[in-house]
């Protein structure tokens, strides 16, 4: 890794120098609200947001997305491309940058996900730093920092940025498309004096603590059923998630039935219909049963695998979550035994 | 052989069949794979005797509703209900709020002789078995298309279970609730990727209320954004009066 500072007034060059070679990608507003979209000006970029509506995530494994064409006559695939245009994801926080290296751990596994991989790998990712929200609880995982998966982070530092450069990419990008200078001792001072008003300013202080632990004791606890009884079953925790990574699997034919698509849809635990099987049989069948499996999923097996839990606190569930279900919620309720 | 398609009509505002013909693009392939013998809407011809699939608008209002209704299933090899109308009662069956015939009497005054053998409406499936459903006040046309494709393969009914926010959430919009307005997307029965609140305004539940949905949360919801929760019952009352809202 290495450092330069780029002038604030100075970032619309890097932008307009960046969407000559790609497509870029970064917050602007929707309404009140913020959503990850191409940027055409860099006066629409926003990197003052507080959160996404959708998380990175959409960008490399769409909501819908058509896997392969087929022909029904003879079976034939038609057409099974992955469209991947080249691309710049710019302006991610550090909780959206570690659900990617999440999401890796998922879709990199044994059999690697062709579709994910070929956006992944044609897809640069430029940081910026944050100011927590009342949602935020990044600090109680550490994915409030992030130290790989990004080409270039930028640390607000006042009037300009301390940019950390990532990889060769990134290094050339910057050197191409925008000044810089190297830092100064000054610099890392202003950088470490944010990042200490950053830790600071989380009004989320959640104990999670020996969380593993507390999950198994916790199994039979009759919170599961007290949130089971909240819960919708909307499944928006799900598709607002940034590590969330189900999907279901379906074929479509055309009007005249000669030709189909086959179909990748986001889906979610909380559906009654996920754990649903031949025979009729649903092993999660309650809503309790479902609420439950998500957090024993998040916060436990995929931890017993990968050693994080998959949750990167960006309090996009808390926002989206009608009934008030969110990991804040739970973890506490986990330690008092009780859903107020 | 090509299947021998009827299009029969209840009560309704023949709005669903009005979508039928609204799919332009894909019409010509649609017909290209029925033998399409009767459709009151389109054509002057008789209903004829035999015929394989029976695609049904309308709520069941009459018992000359609900003789046609078994003739038809005597027939077809499939049935197919489409609008909401046909499948929770919808509209029609809000006739039924402040008991049949004091409405009927408030809306075409004392001894009218309107609407003879008049039941309490229903849905279609409350007479006979309904093999496919494509809800929707009115139908979309991909979902439609969708569905006909089910019967044409021989596959299973499918509408989906669950409710609409996380199609809400997939297209990005704000909630409505956060704003304190009355949605009732949170019970409503998903599929139609949550049109309404994507075009900037709230559900109003038209594709009736779906089979997971929580409705005694969705209250407590509607109170700690400011709705007043007896709204919920109420405003799901305009397509689900025949199903009971027990919210
Ligand atoms: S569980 Fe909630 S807070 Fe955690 S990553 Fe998912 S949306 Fe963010
Ligand atoms: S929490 Fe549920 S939807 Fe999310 S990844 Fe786990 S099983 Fe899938
Ligand atoms: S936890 Fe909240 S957002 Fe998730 S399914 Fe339940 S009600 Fe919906
Ligand atoms: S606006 Fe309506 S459909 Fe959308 S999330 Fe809110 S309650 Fe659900």
């Amino acid at each position: 890794m290495f450092f330069r500072v780029i002038a604030k007034d100075r970032l619309p060059d890097l932008v307009r120098g960046l969407s000559t070679e790609f497509e870029v990608v970064g917050p602007v507003a929707k309404g009140e609200k913020f959503v990850l979209a191409p940027i055409e000006d860099p006066a629409s970029l926003r990197l003052d947001y507080d959160t996404t509506v959708l998380p990175p995530k959409k960008w490399f494994f769409p909501p819908e997305e058509t896997i392969m064409r087929f022909r029904v006559a003879d079976n034939e695939v038609v057409d099974d491309e992955v469209y991947a245009p080249p691309r710049v994801l710019f302006g991610l926080h550090p909780c959206d940058v570690n659900s990617l290296l999440l999401m890796d751990n998922v879709f990199f596994g044994k059999y690697v996900d062709p579709y994910y991989r070929a956006r992944r790998e044609n897809t640069l990712i430029v940081g910026v730093s944050c100011t927590p929200s009342d949602t935020c609880f990044c600090n109680a995982w550490g994915t409030d920092e992030t130290h790989w998966g990004f080409d270039i982070f930028l640390s607000d530092i006042g009037d300009s940025y301390f940019a950390s450069i990532r990889s060769v990419k990134g290094a050339e990008l910057v050197d191409r498309h925008v000044e810089s200078r190297d830092i100064t001792d000054e610099d890392t001072r202003l950088f470490q004096e944010r990042t200490a008003a950053f830790k600071a300013a989380f009004s989320n202080d959640v104990d999670t603590s020996q969380l593993p632990l507390l999950l198994d004791a916790k199994f039979d606890s009759p919170i599961w059923e007290a949130f089971g009884e909240k819960c919708l079953a909307c499944g928006a925790c799900s598709m607002v998630c940034p590590t969330c990574y189900c999907f279901d699997v379906h074929d479509e034919l055309e009007a005249d039935q000669q030709h189909g698509r086959r179909v990748r849809t986001w889906d979610s635990c909380q559906f009654k219909e996920f754990a649903a099987v031949a025979h009729g049989q649903n092993f999660r069948d309650t809503r309790a049963s479902r609420v439950k499996y998500r957090y024993y999923h998040k916060q436990w097996g995929y931890l017993s695998k990968f050693e994080r839990v998959l949750c990167v606190g960006c309090g996009r569930c808390a926002r989206a979550c009608k009934a008030n279900i969110n990991p804040v919620r739970v973890v506490e309720a986990l330690q008092t035994g009780v859903v107020d | 052989m090509a299947p021998r398609v009827v299009v029969v009509s209840l009560a309704s505002d023949f709005g669903c069949q009005v979508q039928l013909t609204n799919m332009e693009d894909d019409l010509l392939d649609v017909l290209g794979l029925m033998d399409l013998t009767y459709w009151q809407l389109a054509s002057s011809g008789h209903m004829p005797d035999a015929y394989d699939v029976a695609i049904i608008e309308g709520a069941v209002t009459t018992t000359e509703h609900v003789e046609l209704l078994k003739d038809v299933r005597s027939k077809a090899a499939a049935v197919v209900a489409i609008g909401t109308c046909a499948v929770t009662g919808g509209i029609p069956a809000l006739a039924n709020t402040a008991g049949l015939e004091t409405r009927y009497a408030t809306v075409y005054g004392g001894g009218v002789a309107v609407a003879p053998g008049r039941i309490a409406p229903a849905p279609i499936d409350s007479i006979i078995d309904v093999d496919y459903h494509v809800p929707g006040c009115p139908i979309d046309t991909a979902e439609f298309l969708r569905g006909l494709s089910r019967v044409l393969q021989g596959l299973s009914d499918h509408m989906p279970d669950q409710m609409m926010c996380a199609s809400c959430k997939v297209s990005e919009n704000a909630c409505f609730l956060e704003v304190g307005t009355v949605c009732l997307g949170l019970v409503t029965r998903a599929g139609c990727k949550a049109k309404c609140p994507s075009l900037g305004r709230p559900c109003t539940g038209c594709r009736g209320i779906a089979p997971d949905a929580n409705l005694a949360s969705a209250r407590e919801v509607f109170a700690r954004y400011g709705c007043d929760p007896a709204s919920l019952a109420s405003s799901l009352l305009v397509y689900n009066t025949a199903a009971e809202v027990t919210a």
